[in-house]
């Protein structure tokens, strides 16, 4: 086993949900053994992703330990140049998060590694450290100093700026022209062995001399978070209220004012979905505000779901019912609905407008705009403002700088971060460039943002100033009472402390609408104003209340026209008559409520002889009736409910419970998976198959269809053979960590023809395979297996073909060491350990006619799918693809 | 401050309320660079603009001193947007300089090459500039002057003027001050304005512009053109300064239709310059006649368009406008703050009525309901000749004849739009009427019959709309008007508020016809005066008597 197997498994269970949390990806799907969790944990992608997550003191302590290869936790602070006991915790503690995560872990003499795999994503020079390969040329020439530095002290001038210029790395340099001083000085140095002439044009300086001059160290100071926020001003806390409690307003406003404008006119759906460029014209003219941040309301809505798509047959975006719910709030709870969402929606409204990769512009509210890394972003972006002192307005450079500090390897655009906080000064979230209270709340796990949002609201004022122009002025944030009269009886002219309203005839006469009368409407303006309400205000009033209502609308469905007065009078009154809702309008005209059809038959029944007419006065002659039932649709566009949908189960699967019990879970597998493999003889042949791995669902289904396939050869007719099956097993990515092609004289008759066998069964389901029966996996080991081939996911599996025992073996040059795996899992992390450590191990091949061959290997990487190693016994190097690797050992096992 | 009068608001507007007792205090502070907008009884609203910020930057005001003024006064938080902004805004100012350079005359100068870069790269400056001297100063043609400070003001990187001007042929002027003294405020006015240079005066109708007029000529004691509007205000200007300084009548000449005289002191009217004959301003050589140090315009709300494009050529000069109500219904207040100056001075209305220096007036709407007859007529006539039909309703006859008994004794003018309507009015009301037909030397008889009392009422067209100085007039009716203009209700208020010997107040009677588009536009029109604080009592036609 594995040095970093072996470590992880001597994890604690604690330490394995420390890893787990940090490194999501390993946890889903969930792996089965904690083999495969080695191997994924080594694998490029899920290094990749680790390495892009960590902050740049973590990501220092780990090249430093690639760049010395091995080194104890107490050398780590002085490789990186801390000095002082701050820096040395400091340091400490980003080396405990570093193996927290497992991208360095400490072997069994408590000596750190790098993970198998992390030393290649550090490129050629570590920490600008050259490879050792030019310290034996340089140490030939050094003679008997072996101190460089002491070596140095001789150097002609100009010496020491070249050696100065490649010490901290890049160590490769361009040679200058002979003749040159810096040449004479290149010269020497390599002449004294400090350089090393890598080719007639270049030099390097290496590593051991590097590292003697820099005194040991890897870098020159720890990699210390950016301290801008110091220098930054801070804003007062009443400021920030004030800036959070109009801005919460304003965005509150706007989404209740989209609310109302799209129940009335709900705009179109587009057919890629989203919502038109003209519509969203439409609807900044209605919100008054720019098209930009009409896009970001919209969006705003869409997120926090009080707008959707109904997925009519010809859709439209309306409000949801949510709206209502909504809409009931006070204003802090409807803030907070909004912020929340705003906080967790994975859209990017920033980026409405803009085009696509096919050159069209992107609609707001178009499926496209979805972005799982949104969410993260903001959050990263908020925690930045949070960790900042209370009130301190940091700006967006200090914010990029923080975050190229906190994930150095995926610095996020710079324009994305703008477009947050952008987004974050709308919402309330951020107010003169600082976090405000309610948006500390809103990241602050266990706060109230609602709360925080309605304790910086100014209290409510009841008064209001009443001028002769018609216009009224709140010298404050109006009261409830208050603010609804102004809803209802005024236009609202400018917002912010104070509140300015014009009340005009259109105005006033909305209020009459609603019910109110002249003169209730003016004892209310009494009770708050200050002073009398205006003359001119008042006549406006008692002006409108005159004319409202002078013309009056009722609802009828047809009506009675004759130009007799008695006998429309006795129709009036006639009690058979009744149900047709008959009423006299004026002499000559009734109007009904029964439809024109009920009224003719109704009349005619009565002996009159009444005709329909037009609304031309044309006689019609109306025909019977049918009806007809519109086709709905219900299917169409849910898109954006199960996006959600998908976005709250990846959420689920990095909860803390979920992984707790993942951890004991894989140990039991582990060992089971281990009792399952022992028995197998180690000179079975092991076919490997390494996919790119993948976490889609799938990954965790039984591996049916792939044994079933496997199956296939057998039930051809016994066809194939390990020649064949090796094809095949690569193409039908056939089922199990060991599902074994268990195969033998006995069965199917040919030379090595297999048989599908579920995976821990051994050989009970080897027999069960040879008796015609499909393999399934056993349930203790859910292996991950692709059930399509094509599917581009990381997973492994492997194919054992077993050789009939008799088969032609080659020579081995020694025995298979007792610490040699077959075990796919495990061989790949030896594999990269040994690439990791340049170390020599035995790799049993398979080769093209299915013979396998021991051979004696130093592997140089393990990418892809395939090995790239060296065979320094016929001095050549190979790439082989790793499913014809049998076993490997190491060769030397201590 | 927690508890200070001003509350500042996101869209840039100022709330004061002038009710507290740190209002006056705050008001100061504020004038150089806030717009006032509104004055009504218990807030005034100023705005913040961009040209409001500039001048603030031009009178020597730096945004540190804008933004710790909203700070002192302000009630609530000032919206840090706003305060950014304003920083913002203000920095552009003055990046640009137009110097006087000895060598290669008039050229824009820049202290930021990216700025002269952007600049010179519009479309908009094309033509105006002449050869690039370096990456910080180009050569811009003397005659572009006024254009490219237009120019330069749109594309938002306003120019500092620091080409000083012409300073013209001396000519002796003084002003006269036997028995009479400058207001406080015209002499702060006058003071304002040769201090800035150039610029507009706004000071309400009766305050006394003529007299700013006569005080800057003799500060700035050099030949002067006056721009007006018509010839009877020519000759109120010539009477005035006769009267009130140095200059007599042989130095004052008249340039106007009926006379083309150039003397050191010279009157024209804004019609004879604009007049064309074969696509040609025939009398443009007026206004380099002499090398003026000083041009006035009078009415400056009504400068015609192409009065603005002559001006843009006489940026050397020292300009000066006057006006008492300076919103123009084409929305071109900022070209006359361009090319004129910028608002040097500003006297809301209500506090010179404070003063006493104009009368009270007290404005009524008085609303006619039509008879049945004619609402049908109204109901079913062309749309464009609803309004005429509603103004010259022939109930307003009925309703100007009880109010005008109702003033007996008093001086009353009736202004109407409508020939017809008036007419009419003059057989009703057997008064004399002056309309655009009556010939010049019948209205000079009719004004002065009408100023000495000898008539007591006096029907007028719109040509008494203004200029005309009728000081004992107490009450106007005011019977029809052109639409919704707001400057012209503000006018015909001004025909009337000469302070009356006796602190009378003047009554201003609007007669609106109820429920018709002549209602509307009568609300429009009565939005300028609204704002400066008169306030509307409307009343209707049957409770007139009621009304004192």
């Amino acid at each position: 086993m594995s040095p970093f197997t072996a470590h992880l498994r001597a994890r604690t269970d604690d330490e394995l949900v420390a890893l787990l949390r940090a490194r999501p990806d390993l946890a889903s799907p969930s792996p089965s053994t904690l083999s495969s969790l080695a191997v994924r944990a080594t694998s490029r992608t899920s290094l990749e992703r680790a390495l892009a997550s960590v902050d740049a003191a973590v990501l220092q302590v780990v090249e430093a330990v690639v760049a010395l290869g091995a080194v104890t936790a107490a050398d780590v602070p002085h490789a990186v140049g801390a000095d002082g006991p701050d820096a040395v915790s400091f340091v400490a503690a980003h080396l405990a998060g570093a193996t927290t995560r497992l991208l360095v872990f400490p072997d069994d003499d408590g000596v750190l590694r790098a993970a198998p795999g992390v030393a290649e994503l550090f490129g050629a020079y570590p920490a600008g450290l050259a490879p050792d390969t030019f310290d034996a040329r340089a140490a030939e020439r050094a003679g008997l100093e072996p101190d460089p530095a002491a070596r140095l002290a001789d150097a002609p001038p100009g010496a020491r700026s070249v050696v100065d210029a490649l010490l901290w790395g890049p160590p490769v340099g361009l040679a200058p022209a002979k003749g040159t001083p810096a040449g004479a000085a290149v010269g020497w140095l390599v002449e004294h062995g400090v350089l090393v002439a890598v080719d007639a044009r270049h030099v390097v300086l290496p590593r051991s001399a590097a590292l003697a001059l820099r005194g040991g160290r890897t870098h020159r100071a720890p990699s210390l978070p950016p301290t801008v926020a110091q220098s930054a001003p801070v804003r007062a806390a009443e400021t920030l209220a004030a800036e959070a409690a109009s801005a919460g307003d304003r965005i509150v406003r706007l989404v209740a004012r989209l609310v109302r404008t799209w129940e009335q006119q709900p705009p179109a759906v587009l057919r890629a979905g989203g919502l038109g460029v003209r519509e969203l014209k439409r609807t900044a003219a209605a919100l008054e505000v720019d098209e930009a941040t009409t896009a970001f309301v919209v969006e705003l809505a869409g997120a926090a779901g009080l707008v959707a798509d109904d997925g009519e047959e010809a859709p439209s975006f309306v409000p949801t019912v949510a709206a209502d719910e909504w809409h009931a709030r006070e204003l802090p709870g409807r803030w907070a609905v909004l912020a929340r969402a705003w906080r967790d929606t994975a859209r990017t409204p920033w980026l409405v407008g803009s085009r696509d990769d096919r050159g069209g512009v992107i609609a707001a509210l178009d499926p496209e705009l979805q972005r799982p890394w949104a969410p993260r972003l903001r959050a990263a972006v908020l925690r930045v403002l949070a960790d900042a002192p209370e009130g301190a307005a940091i700006g967006v450079d200090a914010v990029v700088e923080a975050l190229r500090w906190r994930t150095p390897r995926a610095v996020p655009p710079r324009q994305a971060v703008e477009a947050i906080l952008d987004e974050a000064v709308q919402v309330g979230v951020v107010g003169a460039g600082a976090l405000t209270a309610p948006g500390r709340a809103l990241v602050t796990p266990g706060s109230d943002a609602a709360v925080a949002f309605e304790a910086g609201l100014p209290a409510g004022v009841d008064e209001i100033l009443l001028q002769g122009d018609l216009t009224g002025i709140v010298p404050g944030r109006p009261g409830t009472a208050l603010e609804e009269l102004i809803d209802r009886a005024a236009r609202v002219e400018s917002r912010g402390g104070a509140l300015t309203v014009r009340f005009t005839p259109e105005s006033v006469r909305r209020a009459f609408d609603q019910g109110s009368t002249a003169d209730g409407l003016l004892a209310e303006l009494a009770t708050f104003a200050r002073g009398r309400v205006p003359q001119p205000l008042e006549y406006l009033v008692r002006d409108a209340a005159r004319r409202h209502g002078l013309v009056r609308v009722g609802g009828a469905s047809s009506y009675v026209r004759a130009d007799d007065p008695a006998l429309l009078a006795g129709l009036a009154e006639d009690p058979r008559l009744a149900g047709l809702g008959l009423v006299l309008l004026a002499p000559t005209v009734l109007a009904a409520q029964a439809g024109v059809r009920e009224l003719l038959d109704a009349l005619r029944a009565r002996g009159l002889a009444p005709v329909a007419e037009g609304p031309d006065g044309q006689v019609l002659h109306v025909a019977p009736e049918v009806r007809r039932v519109s086709r709905r649709s219900t299917l169409a566009a849910r898109r954006r409910a199960e996006s959600d949908a998908l976005i709250n189960q990846a959420r689920d699967a990095t909860s803390l419970e979920r992984l707790r019990a993942l951890v004991p879970h894989l140990r039991r597998a582990e060992e089971a998976a281990e009792a399952a493999v022992a028995p197998l003889p180690l000179a079975t042949g092991v076919h490997w198959e390494v996919r790119p791995e993948g976490d889609g669902p799938q990954a965790a289904h039984p591996a049916t269809v792939g044994a079933e396939r496997t199956v296939g050869p057998t039930r051809d007719g016994g066809a194939g053979g390990a020649t064949r099956d090796a094809p095949h097993g690569r193409t039908a990515g056939s089922a199990g960590a060991l599902s074994a092609r268990a195969a033998g004289a006995g069965i199917g008759g040919s030379a090595g023809a297999g048989a599908g066998a579920g995976a821990g069964a051994g050989a009970g389901a080897g027999a069960r395979s040879a008796a015609g029966d499909l393999a399934r996996p056993a349930v203790g080991h859910p292996a991950p297996a692709p059930p399509d081939a094509r599917a581009a996911v990381p997973s492994l599996s492997a194919t054992r073909t077993a050789q009939g025992a008799d088969l032609a073996r080659p020579p081995s040059p020694a025995p298979p060491s007792p610490a040699g795996t077959d075990d796919p899992a495990s061989a790949l992390v030896l594999l990269r350990e040994a690439a990791a450590q340049k170390a020599l191990v035995w790799v049993e091949l398979v080769g093209s006619t299915g013979a396998p061959q021991r051979r004696l290997l130093r592997p140089v990487r393990v990418d892809g799918g395939r090995l790239r190693a060296v065979d320094p016994q016929r001095e050549a190097e190979l790439t082989v693809a790793v499913h014809r690797i049998a076993s490997v050992a190491p060769a030397d096992p201590t | 401050m927690p508890n200070g009068p001003l509350i500042v608001q996101s869209d840039k507007t100022l709330l004061l309320e002038v009710d507290h007792d740190q209002a006056d205090a705050c008001r100061r502070a504020i004038a150089p660079f806030a717009e006032l907008e509104r004055a009504p009884e218990h807030v005034h609203t100023y705005r913040l603009t961009p040209l409001g910020l500039w001048n603030a930057r031009a009178a020597g005001h730096d945004a540190e001193q804008v933004v710790d003024v909203l700070l002192e006064y302000s009630r609530y938080p000032v919206p840090h947007a706003l305060l950014v902004d304003v920083a913002e805004t203000m920095s552009r100012y003055g990046r640009l300089q137009l110097v006087a350079d000895p060598v290669h005359g008039l050229v824009l100068h820049a202290l930021d090459a990216a700025v002269m870069a952007e600049v010179t790269r519009s479309k908009r400056t094309a033509g105006l500039l002449g050869a690039q001297l370096d990456t910080t100063d180009v050569v811009v043609h003397p005659s572009e002057r006024g254009h490219l400070k237009q120019v330069l003001l749109k594309l938002g990187w306003p120019a500092e003027d620091l080409a000083g001007y012409v300073d013209g042929e001396a000519h002796p002027i003084d002003l006269e001050q036997n028995g009479w003294h400058l207001r406080p405020y015209q002499e702060q006015a006058v003071a304002g304005f040769w201090h800035g240079g150039s610029g507009v005066v706004v000071l309400p109708c009766g305050a006394g512009k003529t007299l700013v007029g006569a005080g800057a000529m003799a500060r700035s004691k050099t030949t002067t053109l006056i721009l007006v509007t018509n010839t009877v205000s020519a000759r109120q200007w010539r009477d005035e300064l006769v009267k009130r300084t140095t200059l007599t009548e042989d130095e004052i000449g008249e340039y106007s239709g009926a006379r083309k005289e150039i003397k050191p002191v010279t009157i024209a009217t804004y019609q004879v310059l604009t007049t064309k004959r074969k696509g040609v301003y025939t009398h443009l050589e007026l206004l380099d006649a002499r090398d003026w140090g000083l041009i006035l315009y009078d009415e400056v709300h009504l400068l015609p368009a192409p009065i603005f494009r002559m001006t843009a050529d006489l940026q050397a000069r020292r300009r000066l406008g006057l006006t008492a109500t300076l919103v123009r219904e084409d929305g071109r207040e900022d070209e006359v703050f361009s090319l004129i100056g910028p608002k040097r001075f500003d006297a809301p209305w209500k506090d010179i009525e404070a003063q006493g220096y104009i009368a009270p007036a007290e404005c009524v709407e008085v609303r006619l309901t039509l008879p049945d007859s004619e609402r049908m007529t109204y109901a079913t006539a062309e749309p464009e000749e609803k309004y005429r039909y509603a103004a010259t309703a022939a109930g307003k006859n009925r309703v100007v004849e009880r109010l005008v008994a109702k003033h007996a004794g008093e001086q009353v003018l009736v202004i109407g739009q409508y020939l017809d309507q008036l007419h009419e009015l003059r057989d009703h009301l057997g008064a004399d009427l002056i309309t655009g037909e009556t010939t010049v030397r019948e209205r000079q008889r009719l004004f002065d019959a009408f100023r000495s009392g000898e008539i007591s009422t006096l029907i007028v067209s719109k040509v008494a709309n203004f200029s005309i100085d009728l000081p004992e007039a107490a009450v106007a009716i005011q019977v029809s008007g052109s639409f919704g203009s707001r400057q012209e209700e503000a006018q015909r208020l001004g025909r009337i508020m000469r302070p009356k010997g006796d602190g009378r107040t003047a009554h201003f009677y609007t007669v609106v016809a109820r429920d018709t588009v002549d209602q509307d536009f009568a609300a429009h029109r009565q939005r300028f005066l609204a704002e400066q604080g008169y306030a509307y009592t409307i009343v209707d036609a049957e409770d007139l008597d009621s009304v004192a």
